[in-house]
């Protein structure tokens, strides 16, 4: 299974390229927001208007672009969502291989894990940010928090599976630091199962950033698609200015759905076996 | 193995077979002159109750629905004047002893009469156990109520005061001694219903009584057959159901689909122009009795100048706060804080703080600040708003803008209402962003907000000439003395910058067609859902 | 291992799940900047109340006093008290536990009756073009905001074609056969949606875990001794798959649901916890976030231990002893 046949296989996947043709497209969107829109501030005249040919989107109600809104939220929701998968990636990954290579750890980290896994964890996402109060680094550092036993799940099973091959056992006999071991051996046979839990986490990541920002847990000085669609529901718009929690609804849509055709084709390119009976 | 898709497939059938069955049928549009009877009206609402004693109230449907079981003595008409209610006649006998004259024949729901005794019972047991809220807060100047008779009532006061027999009167609610007194401390008394035994009771003079309670769905609310202060001596509707809405959107869908008849809390302004549109819903206006400000903490150095509070007064774009935020439902009181609603007090010739960012930043030189290459002066300020107030969340951030033209930095710190109301109690802002819903009685109101120690002072102002207005104000029994003083009052206030009033808002309520018949009354508190509107409201066939 | 030990290993596990989320919970207040008081006692309450409250949990002395006197109150059943109701968390939070369970539940069995047959339909055809439109119908699921997709149906199918009413849990006033019936056409929208966002899952995992039991080798054996491709698909291939996948209902199913009762909660007016937690929310009521979030876990706990009691009395290998 080669790096080179695993692409291949994945660029015949047309759900896949497209997938990964708009996620490319929002993380442009994301970067290059400054060229695209003015960044939404004061008021404008004209209040919950619907899109027409100077406000693509429409307008919110202060009157501002939503355009604007939807563009500097990608900055920002992709921030929050790369921020707090990066996070709780490392984390995950760290745990997950010290686990599979330090054989008394690994007990401890799965229990931690499973447990974690058995709490539903929005509620508790809420406390903690109700408690610290909305900020951008809170959200980060929250759903980075509830975020990483997933990705020790995955990364464990088959860092166990990697540490257990012959190489390692070889390895362990030429050098005795761990560190070595671990990062020249088994990080790299797991990688690309993390490849796939940064996407997933990060689009899971916006999903939980949008909920709480909707019910008000947001930071309330930037502007992400979980704020346009906090402003639209203390306006009372949300069922008669369709535009005002469409568009942002539709960015979140997007990002997800692509993210998760892309690690399915990635999945299926990397293990043809999966996908066919 | 069943065959799961069979047996799914037709269950599905079934129940979609069933549904539309169940579905409420859309009331009919609202035809020529005939009327339903005994109709139930629900109304919406985004809060829960959270208490059912009105000496003690907290949110409003606490207030909406309390307020139909336990009467007020006075209420207030459209032009802001205080209105017969539960009592038909009020004044002074001399400058300490005040008096109010009762309906005769009222009677509670369980046949029990209500007479003089319950209102000086409910007037002492205030003062003495002193419960948390605005009715106890009306008494300073009070000393005891005494039942001269059965329908009349005298208070003494401890000093002259010509505002605390029209306040307390339509500030308090009147319980049944009969229900409270056993109960014991009125401050703790829940009353809640179970005293009476094992299914929930209330006792109330009408027009409804509260009749089942089911917590963050609804509360059913029946008619007393016996009210005379609505016409007829009979309200219309047999039954009121509030129903609990947390989110504005289902509201107003469900106003929009009949599932309910009256939307209870004011409408977001942006959404008033739509729904007066829609078919089938009637959007009526609510004068304002309160106004938005802001106050600047004189207990900061920098705010503690003249010039630099009239310079952020002059970074406030008024206009397009009242243009955008309140698309046009907001009106100025030319910065002064007397309400055009009063109409005896308002002061027309009191002319709003003009937007103008240059001449702030010539104030802010002129008062000793540099400013440096880029325009920034060495001026920043934590203001604080409640995340809960959406109209006051959105105009904040122009504020902010508005200053930042003029080079002063303003940091928003929007709060959680609790977090909110124990910072400005406890000072701790350098600029508050509010609003008081109800300000009915300018000597009473500027006594709380500009006495140096006025539970509502949130500028700290201390100014004796101020002072010594107000106080005169307040014994001042005669309306033609009493008004000029009070300009007097406003217009220091707005020279001083002790207060940046920026406009008080007109509310907009709306309901079904086919229901009419309503009395509007000035304030959210009262708007539509005042205990006389609701017994009066019919609906069409 | 016997059924005995069986139930009580699960059993066991629950009770440390359950102890997990506590000591987290508990870790969390006093762990996080902000003086732990505050989230136990309102600035509104009188000073005799916050005091027999501090001292109730200790909150003056050392940490390992503070989580005994903490465990002590869970066990007596007592969470707190809440600081916008002035009520027992407890009374609040149970009278609105009922409604959160009847939503949960009614999208946990439609999900399961709708799930099956697609993810059965998804893997017997893996890799056609059926199997794409039910993987790309499952993840678009998966991918929508919740509210977004509340509002939407309340304004399509309850305003505008006026099938459904809007808002609570089922229409006042009415008694009997009647209220049952309005329960049930209250309950379509938020159910709907509740499972509109994790059908996909749930297709998405019954999918490829039948499709590795086909891959299987007692498949292929039961195959080549020419038992049709449909009865072995049924019988055999659906059995195997469908244990795990029991697992998976009480556990993956029931936590994704818990999130978004919260928000469904609260735009369909629904009277359940999820909505409990939002007024929290709106009222940093500290004591029904902390109350709900432990109720929801011993709620999600208890399912999964069910669920996998049940699993272990269908498994072959556990009830041979």
């Amino acid at each position: 299974m080669t790096r080179a046949s695993t692409w291949r296989r994945f660029r015949r996947e047309p759900l896949g390229m497209g997938a990964l043709i708009v996620l490319a497209l929002l993380v442009f969107t994301a970067v290059a927001a400054p060229l695209l829109a003015d960044y939404p501030s004061g008021y404008g005249d004209t209040v919950l208007t619907p899109p027409s040919g100077a406000h693509w989107f429409g307008t919110d109600s202060l009157g501002l672009d939503v355009y604007a809104e939807v563009v500097w939220g990608a900055q920002q929701s992709l921030l929050v969502a790369a921020a707090a998968s990066l996070i709780a990636i490392l984390f995950g990954t760290f745990l997950a291989v010290v686990g599979a290579y330090f054989r008394r750890l690994d007990a401890l980290v799965s229990v931690i894990v499973d447990l974690t896994l058995s709490l539903p964890i929005l509620p508790l996402m809420i406390l903690v940010a109700a408690l610290v109060g909305p900020s951008t680094m809170t959200i980060i550092l929250v759903i980075a928090a509830f975020s990483w036993p997933e990705v020790t799940r995955v990364v464990r099973s088959q860092a166990l599976a990697v540490v257990r091959l012959p190489y390692v056992d070889a390895a362990r006999l030429m050098t005795s630091s761990p560190v070595w071991i671990i990062t020249r051996h088994v990080v790299p046979a797991v990688m690309p199962l993390i490849l796939v839990s940064v996407v997933l986490t990060a689009s899971r990541a916006v999903l939980s950033a949008a909920g709480l920002a909707f019910l008000g847990l947001g930071d309330p000085n930037t502007w992400s698609w979980g704020r346009i669609l906090y402003e639209a529901q203390q306006a009372g718009a949300m069922s008669t200015a369709w535009w005002l929690p469409l568009f942002p609804s539709l960015a979140i849509f997007l990002l997800v759905l692509a993210a998760t055709l892309i690690s399915t084709a990635y999945n299926d390119a990397r293990n043809p076996r999966r996908s066919k009976a | 193995m069943p065959r799961p898709r069979l047996v799914a497939a037709l269950a599905a059938t079934v129940t979609i077979a069933l549904l539309p069955a169940c579905a409420p049928s859309a009331p009919g549009a609202a035809g020529g002159g005939k009327q339903v009877t005994d109709p139930t009206l629900t109304i919406a609402t985004t809060t829960d109750v959270v208490n059912y004693n009105p000496l003690i109230g907290n949110s409003r449907s606490d207030y909406w629905i309390t307020n139909l079981m336990y009467p007020h003595l006075l209420s207030i008409g459209p032009d802001g004047e205080k209105a017969p209610e539960l009592a038909r006649k009020w004044g002074y006998v001399d400058d300490t002893t005040g008096y109010y004259e009762i309906q005769p024949g009222m009677k509670w729901s369980d046949g029990q009469p209500l007479t003089a005794k319950d209102v000086a019972f409910t007037l002492n047991a205030v003062k003495r156990d002193a419960p948390a809220g605005t009715f106890y807060g009306q008494l300073t100047n009070f000393a005891s109520a005494t039942a001269v008779s059965d329908t009349r009532v005298e208070v003494t006061l401890t000093q002259p005061d010509s505002s605390l027999i029209p306040e307390i009167g339509f500030w308090g609610n009147v319980v049944p001694q009969h229900v409270f007194e056993p109960a014991g401390s009125v401050a703790k008394f829940a009353n809640d219903g179970t005293t009476a035994g094992t299914t929930a009771e209330w006792v109330s003079a009408g027009p409804y009584v509260l009749k089942t309670v089911q917590r963050g769905q609804s509360y059913t609310l029946e008619r007393v057959a016996d009210y005379p202060l609505v016409e007829g001596g009979k309200p219309k509707a047999a039954e009121i159901v509030y129903r609990v809405f947390p989110d504005v959107n289902t509201e107003i869908l469900a106003l929009k689909n009949g599932d309910v008849d009256v939307i209870a809390n004011t409408l977001p302004p942006a959404q008033v122009k739509g729904l007066r549109g829609t078919a089938g819903i009637t959007v009526e206006e609510v004068p304002g009795l309160g106004y938005s400000h802001m106050t600047y903490n004189m207990n900061q150095p920098d705010l503690a100048k003249l010039q630099v509070r009239q310079a952020l007064a002059q970074t406030v774009d008024y206009d397009a706060v009242r243009r955008v935020v309140l698309q046009g439902q907001a009106v100025s009181t030319g910065s002064s804080p007397l309400m055009p609603v009063l109409k005896d007090f308002y002061d027309k010739t009191s002319k709003e703080y003009s937007y103008d960012p240059e001449a702030a930043r010539e104030l802010l030189t002129e008062a000793g600040y540099q400013a440096d290459g880029s325009g920034s002066f060495p001026l920043s300020f934590r203001l604080i708003y409640s995340l809960q107030d959406p109209v006051t969340t959105q105009w904040a951030t122009l504020v902010k803008d508005g200053a930042a033209k003029a080079g002063v930095a303003i940091e928003l710190q929007g709060l959680e209402r609790n977090t909110y109301l124990a910072k400005t109690d406890a000072g701790d802002f350098d600029i508050y962003a509010g609003n008081f819903a109800i300000m009915d009685d300018p000597a009473t109101n500027m006594a709380l907000t500009y006495l140096p120690d006025g539970a509502i002072n949130y500028s700290y102002v201390d100014d004796p000439e101020l002072t010594s207005l107000i106080q005169r104000a307040r014994v001042t029994f005669e309306r033609e003395d009493q008004v000029p003083i009070l300009r007097e009052a406003a217009k220091k206030v707005r020279d001083e910058v002790y207060d940046n009033v920026m406009y008080t808002q007109n509310l907009y309520v709306a309901h079904r067609s086919e229901w009419s018949g309503f009395t509007v009354k000035p304030s959210e508190l009262l708007s539509i859902v005042n205990p006389i509107s609701l017994a009066s409201a019919t609906k069409a066939e | 291992m016997s059924l005995f030990l069986f139930v009580l290993r699960r059993f066991g596990r629950g009770l440390l799940t359950i102890w997990f989320a506590v000591t987290v919970t508990f870790l969390m207040l006093r762990l996080l900047p902000g003086d732990p008081a505050l989230a136990i006692a309102s600035p509104n309450m009188t000073p005799e109340i916050r005091a027999g409250l501090l001292t109730q949990y200790g909150l003056d002395e050392p940490l390992p006093v503070q989580y005994v006197k903490y465990l002590g109150q869970l066990l007596r059943g007592n969470l707190g008290v809440s600081f916008s109701q002035g009520v027992d968390v407890t009374d609040a939070l149970m009278a609105q536990l009922p409604w959160t369970l009847l939503l949960v539940g009614a999208a946990l069995v439609v999900t399961v009756i709708l799930g099956i047959p697609l993810g059965v339909l998804a893997a017997a055809k893996a890799g056609g073009v059926l199997d794409r439109v039910v993987q790309i119908v499952a993840v678009t699921g998966q991918s929508l905001f919740v509210p977004s997709v509340g509002i939407l149906l309340l304004y399509v199918f309850g305003l505008q074609l006026g099938w459904f009413p809007i808002g609570g849990a089922y229409t006042d006033g009415t008694y009997g056969g009647e209220w049952y019936l309005s329960v049930v056409a209250h309950l379509v929208l938020p159910c709907l949606s509740l499972v509109l966002v994790q059908l996909g899952a749930y297709v998405l995992t019954v999918r490829s875990t039948l499709i590795e039991a086909l891959g299987e080798d007692y498949v292929t054996l039961a195959r080549a001794n020419g038992l049709p491709h449909r009865r072995v698909l049924w019988k055999h291939a659906l059995r195997n798959a469908l244990l795990p996948t029991t697992t998976l209902i009480g556990l993956q199913i029931c936590l994704y649901l818990v999130g978004g009762v919260i928000l469904i909660e609260t735009v369909y007016a629904y009277p359940g916890i999820g909505r409990g937690i939002y007024d929290a929310v709106v009222r940093l009521d500290f004591p029904v976030l902390q109350g709900a979030f432990l109720l929801l876990a011993v709620v999600v706990v208890v399912v999964n231990m069910i669920t996998d009691i049940v699993y272990g009395l269908l498994d072959p290998r556990v009830k041979a002893s």
